[in-house]
């Protein structure tokens, strides 16, 4: 199995920069849908699907290997190594700003800047700390995941439904979005919001941009304005968007501050 | 007789459709959730007025907590992508705090402009129960299966284990009653031959002085090899069943000891020549009874397979990094096959005369004897440099076993 296959690395365009743009926990690399091909006009652009999501191979899921971040982080230093070239800017979405944290903190020269999107560095409160959880609300979401292994597996055949407003998807949806294992998304659940990196977030010195939804459950301001504080070289930008997935919901604006940062950073 | 065909009803007031419907329905800003109108229906499922929801609730809001996460990584974002969604499975939240199962379907629109989530609700109380049912039931059942396997891999332990056992007794049965054939074969011909000689004495009153003194020495011989047999089956029995020969090493002149030994064997062995060489000197740590015993047991080996009337050669060799002795015998060598093996008991050379048989226990009683020291035996056998066992005595004679 090569890493292409493992992890479905699809590659476009060309640049002096490299962007490797990781989904989040819930999702896969169709995600990237809007910005990807506007940035694949000046750069190189690298998507794939973490091991265990989208159309990743199934077969290279391992449970301990992948029971923490540093498992993914591992694989996205192996990827940065075969499919980037020149100086290269991690895009990670949710979960994977913390595997992009982690690969960063490993090998400093791989990851020459890292774009933070929802980041959390701790979901569960934790005294003066406020993640916008606690435990039980993880194990709700655990709950949650498991029972939808039945209507989880309808909600890959959408034709009942179609798009007949959006024809431009109707090909699109003879696939499945987001498709999970669920026993792999409940495992992927346990290890994304039940992680604690907050130790490890004064240690990036790489320049770093936390790109923040003034309304995000998962993710609150205050997450955002607490790494903010914590990190040496990190730049905190607030979009207007309610829910977790800006880059999808609030494309414009993610791609503004995504520029601005792009530009004041000189590889 | 044909029935006369339902008249068809005239079209429904639309609101009075979509708040009586047996559905709950909601309309909602698209991304964000917020809710822009609200049937009947999904007000009593969640127990609260539409007033307190349009324009001020999310729809999300009426989640519980893992349905509301679950609707941030997942059903947004599909939304988003794919415009639409079916047959997801949430717990939504009643006014008073219970909970309750529903099945959601979503589809995105554009109206006047703006994009809009139209979404349907159905209650999913018994189907949920049946869902975590038939859960329950895979769970029991991928936990039974993981019983079975694991009572059957410890089954085919246990299974090999008793075979093992079985074998290792099967074996010992047999090891016993070879011992027992070789014993009392081997012990009747000394026997014998000491019956022989007290009733040639008792009843022959005639002998010569010559006559006499030569009958009582071969009784002796005969004596001393019943002795060395018992000898050895004590030994034998001590390092197989009672946990290993015991030796009591001390500093003792090593040469002076063999030298002792190889007088006495001179006297049993009277058509060979028995020569000691020696090399270095100092005391070594060693049980002075037991060399004697390793010796001996050589030395007849040596005479029994070696060259009739030839010469064994006895070398002792003291250091500061230990001790060794060696005994030489020309003639035919061991064979490959017998040569790995030929410490192990109950394993003989075919030219052994029968008057100088033994147990078969000589060799791997000197094993044990050396390895008590914490020392090693080895043999070398060929048709140019004859056979030579040798056995390595550490300096000091220290032995992890020596009690």
């Amino acid at each position: 199995m090569t890493l292409r296959e493992r992890n479905n690395v699809q590659v476009q365009g060309s640049g002096p920069l490299t962007l490797v743009f990781a989904h989040g926990f819930g999702c896969d690399q169709s995600m990237w849908r809007f910005l990807a091909p506007r940035y694949a006009e000046s750069h190189r652009v690298v998507t794939f699907d973490l091991v265990g999501c989208g159309m990743s191979d199934l077969s290279a899921y391992e449970p301990a290997k992948y029971a923490s971040l540093s498992g993914y982080a591992s694989d996205v230093l192996e990827l940065v190594d075969e499919f980037a070239q020149g100086p290269t800017v991690f895009v990670g979405h949710s979960v994977s700003a913390m595997i992009g944290l982690l690969a960063g903190l490993q090998r400093p020269e791989a990851l020459h800047a890292h774009v933070m999107i929802g980041p959390s560095p701790c979901y569960v409160n934790d005294s003066d700390y406020i993640g916008g959880f606690e435990r039980e609300d993880i194990d709700s979401l655990l709950d949650t995941l498991e029972s939808n292994y039945l209507g989880w597996a309808s909600s890959m055949a959408p034709a009942i439904m179609g798009a007949p407003d959006r024809p431009e998807l109707g090909q699109e949806l003879a696939r499945s979005f987001c498709r999970t294992d669920p026993e792999i998304a409940k495992r992927f659940a346990r290890a994304t919001f039940l992680s604690d990196h907050r130790r490890d977030l004064p240690r990036l010195t790489a320049p770093t941009l936390i790109l923040q939804s003034d309304e995000d459950l998962i993710a609150p301001v205050a997450v955002g304005e607490y790494m903010h504080r914590v990190m040496p070289n990190a730049t905190l930008r607030v979009v207007r968007n309610v829910g977790h997935c800006p880059h999808l919901s609030a494309p414009g604006a993610s791609a503004d501050a995504i520029d601005e940062f792009l530009a004041a950073f000189a590889p | 007789m044909a029935e006369q065909p339902p008249s068809p009803l005239p079209a429904p007031e639309p609101a009075q459709l979509f708040d009586e419907v047996p559905c709950g329905l909601a309309v909602t800003q698209a991304p964000s959730g917020l809710i822009l109108r609200v049937n009947q229906t999904l007000c009593g499922w969640v127990g609260r007025p539409a007033a307190s929801l349009v324009g001020t609730q999310k729809l999300q809001d009426l989640l519980t907590m893992g349905g509301r996460i679950f609707h941030h990584t997942h059903l947004q974002p599909m939304l988003d992508m794919q415009g639409s969604l079916s047959e997801v499975k949430l717990d939504m939240r009643h006014a008073d705090g219970h909970r309750f199962p529903v099945m959601l379907n979503a589809i995105r629109r554009q109206h006047e402009g703006r994009a809009i989530d139209v979404v349907s609700i159905t209650m999913a109380e018994e189907r949920n129960q049946y869902e975590r049912e038939l859960l329950l039931a895979r769970q029991r059942a991928d936990e039974l299966l993981l019983k079975e396997r694991e009572a059957q891999d410890a089954l085919r332990i246990a299974q090999s284990e008793a075979s093992r056992l079985k074998e290792a007794a099967e074996d010992r049965a047999n090891f016993a009653e070879q011992m027992i054939g070789i014993v009392s074969h081997d012990l009747r011909n000394p026997l014998h031959a000491i019956l022989m000689g007290t009733s040639m004495l008792s009843s022959e009153r005639t002998l010569a002085e010559e006559q006499r003194r030569r009958l009582v020495g071969n009784m002796m011989g005969a004596a001393r090899r019943a002795q060395r047999m018992i000898t050895e089956l004590l030994d034998f029995t001590v390092e197989r069943v009672g946990g290993g020969l015991r030796v009591e090493p001390r500093a003792v002149d090593l040469q002076a000891v063999v030298d002792g030994a190889v007088d006495e064997l001179a006297l049993s062995f009277p058509h060979h020549r028995i020569r000691h060489e020696k090399a270095g000197h100092g005391d070594a740590g060693a049980d002075p009874d037991r060399i004697v015993q390793m010796v001996g047991n050589l030395v007849a080996n040596a005479v029994t397979y070696g060259v009739p009337a030839g010469v064994v050669t006895v070398a002792t060799s003291v250091g500061p990094q230990g001790a060794s002795i060696s005994v030489h015998n020309d003639g035919a060598p061991i064979p490959p096959q017998l040569l790995e093996r030929i410490f192990e008991p109950m394993v003989r050379g075919a030219q052994a005369a029968a008057a100088a048989r033994n147990v078969g226990l000589g060799l791997f009683i000197v094993r044990a004897i050396a390895q008590a020291h914490g020392g090693s035996v080895s043999v070398m056998s060929s048709q140019e440099h004859g056979t030579t066992f040798r056995i390595d005595l550490p300096s000091g004679g220290d032995p992890t076993k020596a009690s």
